[in-house]
């Protein structure tokens, strides 16, 4: 009851109250509708206004009526639960209590309740037979009375010692009330005659009946269907405190009970009863509304005349009403009062929007308040849905995309209209006058909520159906209205709007590749006609964009973020287009690889995605081991997808909530921009072929050899693992089988499982250069082919033509001696060029594997002494002890021989023996080439022979 | 299998011990030596038990029987039960039925363990005459046949008792990794008769025959030896840096200690001038612990290990390079 009260004085006072924002507002909503529609200055006068006071002494009255009740048929529970509710009203009431002092009813409500419970307490006998929640009530609500009682002691006492009087004073305002509901009631009696006398079965249609006598009025009377029950729940009880009065107080529960039972009868009665009230009241809100209309009579007659819904347009504004700008504007603040707000029909408020632009449009009240409007429209749009998550429905993006056109339309052909988000509300122009428009708003906002919507609706469509498609095809108008808002805010915004209007330009440009411009730097003309119109009409490459964007950006942005973002896509947008060099030393420059790690989500996915395309594009140049550095970071993790944000793993659904999943999935990139992942992870696992391979043949039986690339290991492995062979179907398999030919050299096969049509179609074709590319890699193969194959198979050979080697691999003779040359050079190879002969000798200097096992053997005591010199030293100090002696001498020698390797790297072991060979082999390639078999075994004494006091001294 | 008999007879002495030779039965080696060839493959170990009798100071061993290669799920397998069993048996067949020890295939000589210790410790406890025959199935292949009888030391059966590995104990008790194992001296006795048929065999057999015992080197050999060897070393590393941080451990507290003793006293004497009571006196241990000191028994076993190792390398190698200097000898007569 208290609500239904509240809330229908809240209605009346909606626009003239201000204290009205602390009313309960469960359904204060429905009423602002009303208000909205209704709004018109006369009807404001005519309206019962009521003050904060009364709303909130009405309230009391209730529930101190109820609580007078409960009091009556001894329902404590009842009694505490309206106490409490009563303190809240009062806390909530304070300020109009300060000012107005405490009623005198509260007081007398409080004095008695008091006295009451004092009472029952007493009565030990009616405490045992009340039933234990009710005991329980009577005990707590006994103890906070007490304790809230203090607070008002002097009142209370004043109004025992006075109580007839104050009840007086509040007799009369009672009557006053009544008196005054009464002469409403007639009111609507009169006036309403008819419906009053309509059957109950009617009642139901009364609201829609009022549908259409009033727009909003079907809320309220909904809102009072759904407090029916409420109100019945509450009368029942009334009944039954009424009956019981009756019988007297001292009855017990058990009758009480009874009593009910009895009164079964009387309900449907009383329950008429209350109907009728309440339909009197609806009808007194009706009538209200009624005089409400009387202003504008002729609108209303339609209404009644039962026209359709959509005719609410004209009822806008009055008919006479001379529309001006101030009238226009009022009315937008009242539609935009509504926005946020619970219940407003989201879709109704823009169709209002709508039809107020329209009719600012029809009364030339100017591109301002059209402006203005507009903004409201489009961001309502975006209200539209209420979940951050929700994607806009096609038909809503449609109408965003073409307000925004419109908008923008406005702002180029007026050029005298100032927007601004910061310029205040009451600093707006928006009347007609010599002073430009002045506006508050923010296109860019929109533009870049347009441009978030946009990456929201291709997130949840589907990548594979045509309706990707048709989305992918609005991209375009993104673009324009991008363009457009560029071109606009160049002339008009400040550095910083136009920095982030850049930044959404690049958004839009750094993943695409510029086919025009790479037909055009092939020297390829178009080849239709239409084509080379469009070649021209294009403008220019994307890459002067890009470069014009960014570095207006590196220059005058003033927000990390956005040069973060610029550079990143700058970078890749070069990867792209396969200008590596610019792409790689952008990188470098930027120092972005420190300190990418406290940058945001969004960012970061940015980032892992530039350095996958930095990564291919080293590919694409043959830069092997670059793109295997870009790239590790990325693959090594084996959480690609996630990094790249092209799809959430499944694996970790445990670890995060339904909510961190939300967030990631508003993270993840869109199809169109995604990086294939398959060629990606092929490009790393071939990198990772022609590194590791040669290094694994070179290394084979040292014991401290470290693996290039995990994941290459593991799909080795995985290979290895499988029982059959078969010939190999995925990507990976087709790695891992072109591994296993080049670790024998051989390198067609490795070719023919690298390059095939398989591959082609799932791999290589994907790549805009085809052909380059493969030959690339057909070169690498080689290449690295010749190289194990030198490694895996030089202890086999004492020399070996260039000749045979280059006629094998098929390459070019001095590409087979650079080749070997480096090899040797880098102590790879044991081995020396004969120039005349084009042959390579090998020096046969590689130890055996036993040899290789007791080098490790060595170093391994090595380190054990050492150890054990460390337990020595603690035994002894570090001063004195026999030891010390010696460490001038054979210690020493050990830490150097210990040291030695350290700075070697990986072929300590090796140093003592390997220098040697080098100087001789040098030596006799300045001989003349005499080297033959004697050498060779000569040099293995030496090593033999020459143990570990030898290796100490030649490290040295 | 020419030899008659196979002696290695070790340099210590073992006075106090109640076994000073061990005559072992030709039944018993051929037997030990099947056993490994049906089952044992690879590095895997066969164990069996030896029966036989103490005779003055001499251990004879007359017959043994292996443990049945057992799997892990069959869990209701009583060993204990099954030797009692086989012991029933063979005594009623008449056989030597006295227990006296157990045997042991080894790996490239790989049999000092902490099993092999434990083990040892628990027959050496129960049967003092108790030994653990190790027998090398390599070496044995390669010609000549090695099979050794170890016996733990009494100084590391004091230890073991104890079951204290701590360093103060070891050091107190001098054990070192050559004083844990004492290897007994072995006579292989086989009856007049089988005698008398292995002289009449060795007439027969060809002299192709006994050439495997000039089998030019096998690296493979030495690889296996020296890996096993340097993986032992790797445990000795791991060892010393573990005690080596216990040292530095130890030291610190030790420091620790002292400065807090020095401060104490000095408050003390401060106090005395002042003529306060001294402060109570502190149970200091409780203050400062002492770190755990890491059991050293591993260590002993490691080196004792390695020590085996490079044994057998050196015979090995020695053996080698003996027979290359005869090939190249050979060689050189021949051409």
């Amino acid at each position: 009851m208290s609500r239904f009260f509240a809330t229908g004085s809240d209605s009346e006072s909606e626009e003239s109250s201000s204290a009205d924002e602390i009313t309960p507002k469960a359904t204060g909503t429905t009423f602002n509708k009303q208000a909205l529609l209704l709004s018109d200055d006369e009807e404001d006068t005519k309206r019962v206004v009521r003050s904060a006071k009364d709303k909130r002494f009405e309230e009391f009255t209730n529930i101190i009526k109820t609580i007078r009740n409960a009091m009556k048929i001894r329902d404590m529970s009842k009694c505490l639960e309206e106490f409490e509710q009563l303190y809240r009203a009062f806390l909530k009431s304070k300020t109009i209590m300060d000012k107005e002092g405490v009623p005198q009813f509260y007081i007398r409500l409080l004095a008695d309740l008091e006295d009451y419970l004092n009472q029952l307490w007493e009565d030990k006998e009616g405490k045992k037979k009340m039933n234990k929640n009710n005991a329980k009530a009577l005990s707590t609500l006994r103890q906070k009375i007490r304790k809230y009682n203090k607070d008002f002691e002097t009142e209370i006492a004043s109004y025992k010692e006075n109580p007839e009087q104050s009840a007086e004073e509040e007799e009369k305002d009672d009557i006053g009330s009544a008196s005054s509901s009464k002469s409403d009631d007639d009111e609507g009696v009169t006036a309403k005659s008819l419906m009053k006398k309509k059957p109950q079965e009617e009642e139901k249609k009364a609201p829609e009946a009022s549908k259409f006598l009033k727009g909003a009025a079907d809320e309220e009377s909904e809102s009072e269907d759904d407090e029916e029950s409420e109100d019945w729940g509450s009368d029942s009880v009334d009944s039954g405190g009424e009956s019981e009065d009756n019988e007297g107080a001292a009855a017990s529960l058990a009758v009480v009970f009874l009593k009910k039972a009895q009164d079964g009868d009387k309900h449907p009665e009383r329950k008429k009863d209350d109907r009728r009230k309440r339909h009197k009241k609806m009808e007194q809100v009706d009538e209200e509304a009624d005089e409400e209309g009387e202003g504008e009579e002729g609108g209303w007659e339609k209404v009644k005349g039962g026209v359709p819904l959509v005719k609410e347009k004209p009822k806008m504004f009055a008919k006479g009403t001379e529309i001006n700008n101030a009238v226009v504007i009022k009315k937008l603040n009242e539609i935009l009062q509504a926005r946020g707000k619970k219940g407003t029909d989201r879709s109704a408020q823009i169709e209002l929007l709508h039809a107020l632009a329209g009719i600012s449009n029809e009364n030339n009240l100017g591109e301002g308040i059209l402006v203005k409007i507009k903004f409201n429209i489009i961001a309502s749009l975006y209200d539209y849905n209420t979940n951050l998550a929700a994607f806009m429905k096609a038909e809503m993006w449609k109408k965003c995309l073409e307000c925004i056109d419109e908008l923008l339309d406005i702002l180029f052909e007026n050029s005298n209209i100032f927007i601004g988000e910061n310029i205040a509300e009451d600093s707006e122009n928006l009347a007609i006058s010599d002073q430009p428009f002045r506006v508050r708003g923010c296109i860019l906002t929109l533009v870049e909520r347009m441009d978030e919507e946009f990456t929201k609706i291709m997130q949840n469509t589907d990548p594979h159906s045509q309706e990707y498609v048709d989305n992918l095809k609005d991209e375009g108008r993104v673009c324009g209205i991008i363009d457009r808002l560029l071109q606009y805010l160049e002339s008009k915004g400040s550095t910083e709007e136009v920095c982030r209007v850049y930044l959404r330009r690049i958004m839009h440009t750094y993943y695409k590749f510029d086919y025009k411009a790479h037909r055009r730097s092939l020297g390829l003309q178009g080849e239709t006609k239409s084509e080379q119109d469009q070649e021209e009409s294009e403008g220019e490459d994307s890459a002067i964009i890009m470069d014009r964007l960014c570095k207006f950006i590196y220059a005058k942005d003033r927000t990390d973020r956005i040069r973060t973002c610029a550079i990143l896509c700058h970078i890749y947008h070069h990867a792209l287009h396969s200008r590596w060099y610019q792409a790689r030393d952008l990188m470098l420059m930027s120092h972005l690889q420190d300190n990418i790690q406290h940058a945001d989500p969004p960012v970061q996915i940015l980032y892992n995605r530039t350095m996958v395309q930095l990564g291919i594009c080293a590919f694409r140049q043959g830069m092997i081991k670059d793109a295997h550095n870009a790239l590790l970071d990325i693959q090594s993790s084996g959480r690609a997808k996630e990094l790249l944000g092209q799809g959430l793993l499944m694996r970790n659904m445990q670890e995060r909530n339904a909510e961190q999943e939300k967030i990631e999935k508003r993270r993840q990139v869109p199809f169109h921009m995604h990086i294939n992942l398959e060629l990606l992870e092929c490009v790393y696992l071939v990198s990772a072929m022609l590194l590791e391979i040669p290094y694994m043949a070179a290394h084979e039986f040292d014991a401290r050899r470290r693996m290039i690339s995990k994941q290459f290991h593991h799909q080795l492995r995985v290979g290895e693992r499988q029982p059959l062979l078969g010939p190999p179907e995925s990507m990976r398999e087709h790695v891992v089988a072109a591994s296993k030919a080049m670790k024998m050299g051989d390198w067609k096969t490795c070719h023919s499982f690298i390059i095939n049509e398989k591959m082609n179609s799932k791999v290589w074709d994907l790549f805009p250069e085809t052909q380059r590319v493969r030959e690339m890699l057909v070169r690498k193969i080689q290449e690295e082919s010749l190289r194990t194959y030198l490694f895996t198979y030089s202890s086999v050979y004492d020399s070996l033509s260039m000749e045979t080697l280059s006629e094998m691999f098929e390459l070019e003779l001095p590409t087979v001696h650079s080749i070997i040359s480096k090899m040797i050079i880098n102590e790879e190879l044991m081995a020396s060029l004969d120039q005349p002969t084009q042959t390579v000798v090998m020096h046969r200097t590689e130890p055996t594997s036993l040899q290789n096992m007791t080098l490790q053997l060595a170093e391994k005591l090595g380190g054990l002494v050492e150890n054990n010199e460390r337990v020595f030293d603690l035994k002894q100090g570090v001063y004195g002890g026999y030891f010390n002696r010696d460490q001038k001498g054979g210690y020493q020698q050990k830490q150097n021989y210990q040291r030695a390797p350290d700075q070697r790297g990986g072929y300590q072991q090796k140093q003592g023996y390997q220098r040697a060979p080098d100087q001789r082999g040098g030596y006799q390639q300045k001989q003349g080439y005499q080297r033959d078999q004697k050498g060779g075994y000569q040099q293995r004494q030496n090593y033999q022979r020459g143990g570990y006091r030898n290796q100490n001294q030649s490290s040295y | 299998m020419g030899s008659l008999k196979d002696s290695a007879v070790s340099g210590s002495n073992p006075l106090d011990s109640p076994v000073k030779q061990i005559q072992i039965d030709g039944l018993v080696v051929l037997k030990i030596i099947k056993h490994y060839q049906e089952e044992g493959q690879g590095s895997e170990v066969v164990q069996g038990v030896l029966l036989g009798l103490v005779v003055e100071d001499r251990l004879e061993i007359t017959n043994c029987f292996p443990f049945p290669q057992h799997t892990e799920d069959d869990v209701d397998f009583d060993e204990v039960q099954y030797q009692m069993e086989m012991m029933r048996s063979l005594r009623h067949v008449n056989i030597d039925h006295l227990h006296v020890g157990w045997y042991q295939s080894t790996y490239y000589g790989s049999f000092v363990s902490r099993a092999l210790l434990d083990s040892q410790f628990s027959y050496q406890h129960a049967i003092e005459e108790s030994v653990v025959l190790i027998y090398d199935p390599i070496k044995t292949a390669q010609g000549s046949l090695c099979l050794k009888a170890y016996r733990l030391t009494p100084k590391l059966m004091e230890i073991c008792k104890e079951k204290d590995f701590s360093p103060e104990t070891l050091k107190k008790a001098c054990v070192g990794y050559e004083h844990m194992l004492e290897e007994v001296p072995i006579v292989i006795k086989n009856s007049h008769l089988i005698n008398v048929l292995l002289l009449d065999l060795q007439e027969k057999s060809m002299v192709a025959d006994k050439h495997e015992l000039l089998n030019l080197s096998s690296s493979n050999h030495l690889e296996k030896s020296l890996q096993l060897l340097m993986d032992r070393v790797d445990g000795m590393s791991q060892e010393i840096v573990k005690y080596n941080s216990y040292c530095r451990n130890l030291s610190k507290q030790q420091q620790q200690k002292q400065q807090y003793l020095q401060r104490r006293q000095q408050e003390n004497t401060q106090r005395q001038s002042r003529g306060e009571p001294p402060l109570p006196e502190e149970d200091i241990n409780k203050m400062f612990k002492p770190p755990q000191a890491p059991p050293r028994m591993d260590t002993l076993l490691i080196a004792g290990q390695v020590n085996n190792y490079c044994q057998n390398i050196k015979a090995f190698t020695s053996q080698n390079l003996g027979k290359l200097f005869m090939a190249e000898a050979l060689q050189g007569h021949s051409s």
